[in-house]
């Protein structure tokens, strides 16, 4: 895998990763922040400027929608790149311009007639990038060279792109709810794929869930509070916290904003990493009984 | 004509081979020839799904739906695979022994079920079905850990049953001990350093290594495949190795603990001479570049006694060939000799005590069963001069025709043709 396609300000290319140097860069810098199933990127566009130094990833199934979560984050650096530092100095007329022509193509909807996804939930996106401007008129930190997209079946192949303990921040925010009860295998959280997902994540790193399916959102918390891997943390805490993370993860996505102006319920389940269990040693567990019982006697 | 025999495995003395054709298990005396176990699965497929069918009609014979019958309570028909619906074949997918060679595990498919058997030489059969426990999904794969067996199925999950326990357990109650997100093809239980491990592999390109039991922890994958995985096997000569083969050209060398890859042992031209148009895709994703389609249908490891130099065979699937390689001390991995067959081998066992290859094939001649012995000095097979004919006229299953066999290659069929 070339992360410096996705990250070239970050991680050198692989040719040039023949001296020492570049190659232990390139071994420090990893994907840190997994959204799966990212949809149209809005929280990864709002997580970029809170972590800069931080690389995150958003995984979409949806080819279209990959697509144009690629394309925002391209227009996003290139219009970041144009505008003078946040120090001041005028911008000049050509710059200008070019800008209002880069924004222009962010808000361009790359998307084909046959996304899935309907005219009307375009719209609304559009509403959203335009409430969301703020990125293309300031400089901001990170100027989203930390953020990226792919398009795969994270249920599959998340190991495919993550090593063990990777990840220290992992979203599933607003997935599929699949409400047919032959349909719940297919659900994103189950007890098996947890053990995946708890692989590439950190021990202290959380799981985020957010959800406007109560249904789904029991399903989530009852899966992921029988994991032996996973542990509750109160919702009330991070938030009382004001953990920038889980505001960003309940408001930012565009999901998230959508059930916000239909004045729906949101519910969020987040979990730690657990470290491991120590792993059985089946002789020595036998020799320790043995002591024990000679001890009694 | 006799149906081919489709899966082979041989106790350690090398005295009882194991042997199944279509829904028929089957135990040969080798040193007397002699038929002294069998087991068949009666069951129907159709018997099958009436069951299923009545549990869901019982479910919803509830208030509500009677009411609407009119005090009268409608029994629906049970329904009938259509003439467009697939095909099921009841036969014998797996068939392994446990460690002390005093059970026999198979899997059946007519009730998705495995069949725990005891064996006991001094009864007329020497089999006696011990536990027919059935799972919500198919079994396709087993593997022993002591007293559990460890059953992979086709949905992805493994499963532990007690092998001791007679209790059968509803299929509903069952826990996974792991899962993968697509259909798992072999399984294996491997320890290192007194920790155990559970090695799955599946029809994506993964190989999973997980804590055993606590199998909620993955250690880690081992990626080197592009293809399926179809064969997972742990050599008793070195259990810190792990060869793996499946859809890919080539083998893959691997020390499963540290997660490294050893070596890949490429196949391909070494058994092109073997692949005919059989091994070309399917017509609707052929094109004029498809290459012939490698999978690895058996692997199998033994120790040359006198020299201690380790052995590799390997059968690709739909072949007359099995390919013999050496692997040395430093594990570099050197191909020895290419056995071939007048017939497709389907399935090959090494007897270790009397040095022994014994294959099972598609033939129409009833030479169903052939053996070959290995060399201590040249480090090469030769055909033994008697022939197994006789032990294959124990098979009781007779055929008009070939279009009366199952489907013997299906391991092929795993490969994927579009991205999922």
């Amino acid at each position: 895998m070339d992360w410096s396609v996705h990250f070239p300000k970050f991680i050198p290319p692989p040719s040039s990763a023949i001296t020492t140097d570049s190659a232990s860069a390139t071994a420090t810098r990893r994907v840190e922040f997994a959204d799966i199933g990212c949809g149209f990127g809005g929280l990864l566009t709002a997580l970029a400027p809170q972590f800069p130094d931080t690389l995150m990833l958003g995984m979409e199934i949806r080819m279209s929608v990959t697509a144009y979560v690629d394309a925002r984050i391209k227009a996003l650096r290139q219009i970041q790149g144009l505008l003078p530092s946040v120090d001041g100095g005028e911008m000049s007329q050509v710059v200008r311009e070019a800008v209002k022509e880069a924004a222009g193509a962010e808000g361009e909807d790359p998307l084909p007639a046959e996304a899935g996804v309907s005219a009307e939930d375009v719209a609304e996106d559009r509403r959203e990038e335009a409430e969301n401007r703020r990125a293309t008129r300031e400089k901001v930190p990170g100027e989203f060279q930390n953020v990226s997209v792919i398009r795969a079946n994270a249920m599959k192949h998340l190991p495919n792109f993550f090593e063990k303990g990777q990840l220290t921040k992992i979203f599933f925010l607003f997935p599929d709810p699949h409400f047919k009860r032959s349909k719940h295998k297919a659900r994103i959280i189950t007890t098996t794929l947890l053990a995946e997902y708890a692989y590439v994540l950190r021990p202290g790193g959380i799981l985020y869930t957010v959800t406007d399916v109560k249904d789904l959102h029991d399903w989530m918390m009852h899966h992921l509070s029988l994991h032996p891997s996973f542990e509750y943390i109160p919702t009330e805490t991070l938030l009382d916290a004001g953990d920038p993370v889980l505001k960003s993860a309940m408001t930012s996505t565009e999901e998230g904003m959508k059930v916000e102006r239909n004045k729906g319920s949101k519910w969020a389940g987040c979990f730690r990493r657990k470290e491991d269990p120590p792993m059985q040693e089946s002789v020595l567990e036998a020799g320790v009984k043995k002591t024990r019982v000679v001890r009694r006697a | 004509m006799k149906h081919p025999f489709q899966i082979i495995v041989a106790d350690t003395t090398g005295r009882y081979l194991f042997t199944t054709v279509k829904n028929v298990l089957l135990v040969i005396d080798l040193t007397s020839g002699k038929l002294v176990g069998q087991w068949k699965d009666e069951l129907d497929n159709s018997d099958f799904l009436k069951k299923k069918y009545e549990e869901k009609f019982d479910k919803e014979n509830d208030p509500k739906r009677q009411k609407s019958e009119s005090g009268q309570a409608k029994v629906p028909k049970i329904p009938t695979p259509g003439p467009g619906a697939p095909p099921i074949y009841n036969y014998i997918r797996a068939l392994r022994l446990s460690s002390d060679e005093k059970y026999l595990f198979a899997t059946t498919d007519s009730d998705k079920a495995v069949v725990i058997f005891t064996i006991d030489h001094s009864k007329d059969n020497c089999l006696e079905l011990k536990k027919r426990q059935p799972f919500s999904k198919r079994p396709c794969a087993l593997s022993v850990d002591e007293d559990r067996l460890v059953v992979a199925d086709k949905f992805g999950d493994v499963y532990s049953i007690a092998i001791e326990d007679d209790q059968v357990v509803n299929e509903k109650e069952l826990t996974p001990i792991l899962g993968h997100v697509s259909m798992l093809s072999d399984v294996a239980i491997v320890s290192n350093d007194k920790k155990k491990f559970i090695i799955t592999g599946d029809r994506d390109e993964h190989i999973r290594i997980s804590n055993y039991p606590k199998s909620f922890v993955i250690k880690n994958f081992l990626f080197g495949h592009h293809e399926f995985v179809s064969c997972l096997h742990v050599p008793n000569f070195d259990q810190s190795l792990l060869i793996s083969g499946g859809g890919d050209d080539y083998l893959c060398l691997w020390r499963w603990y540290e997660g490294q890859l050893v070596a890949k042992i490429e196949l391909r031209e070494l058994i092109a001479p073997f692949l005919t148009d059989s091994h070309l895709p399917p017509e609707r994703f052929l094109t004029e570049t498809s290459p012939k389609e490698i999978s690895v249908a058996r692997i199998l490891t033994f120790t040359n006694k006198k020299t201690g130099l380790n052995i590799l065979v390997v059968l690709c699937e739909q072949t007359k060939a099995v390919l013999l390689f050496e692997i040395d001390a430093k594990l570099s991995v050197r191909h020895l000799q290419t056995i071939s067959y007048e017939d497709n081998v389907l399935d090959m066992c090494y007897i270790e005590a009397t040095n022994t290859l014994i294959s099972a094939h598609d033939s129409d001649k009833n030479q169903l069963f052939q053996q070959q012995k290995f060399d201590e000095e040249t480090n090469n097979f030769t055909p033994t001069t008697e022939t197994m004919d006789a032990v294959a006229e124990l098979n009781p299953i007779d055929v008009n025709s070939r279009n009366d066999f199952l489907p013997l290659y299906y391991i092929n069929t795993l490969r994927k043709r579009s991205e999922h």
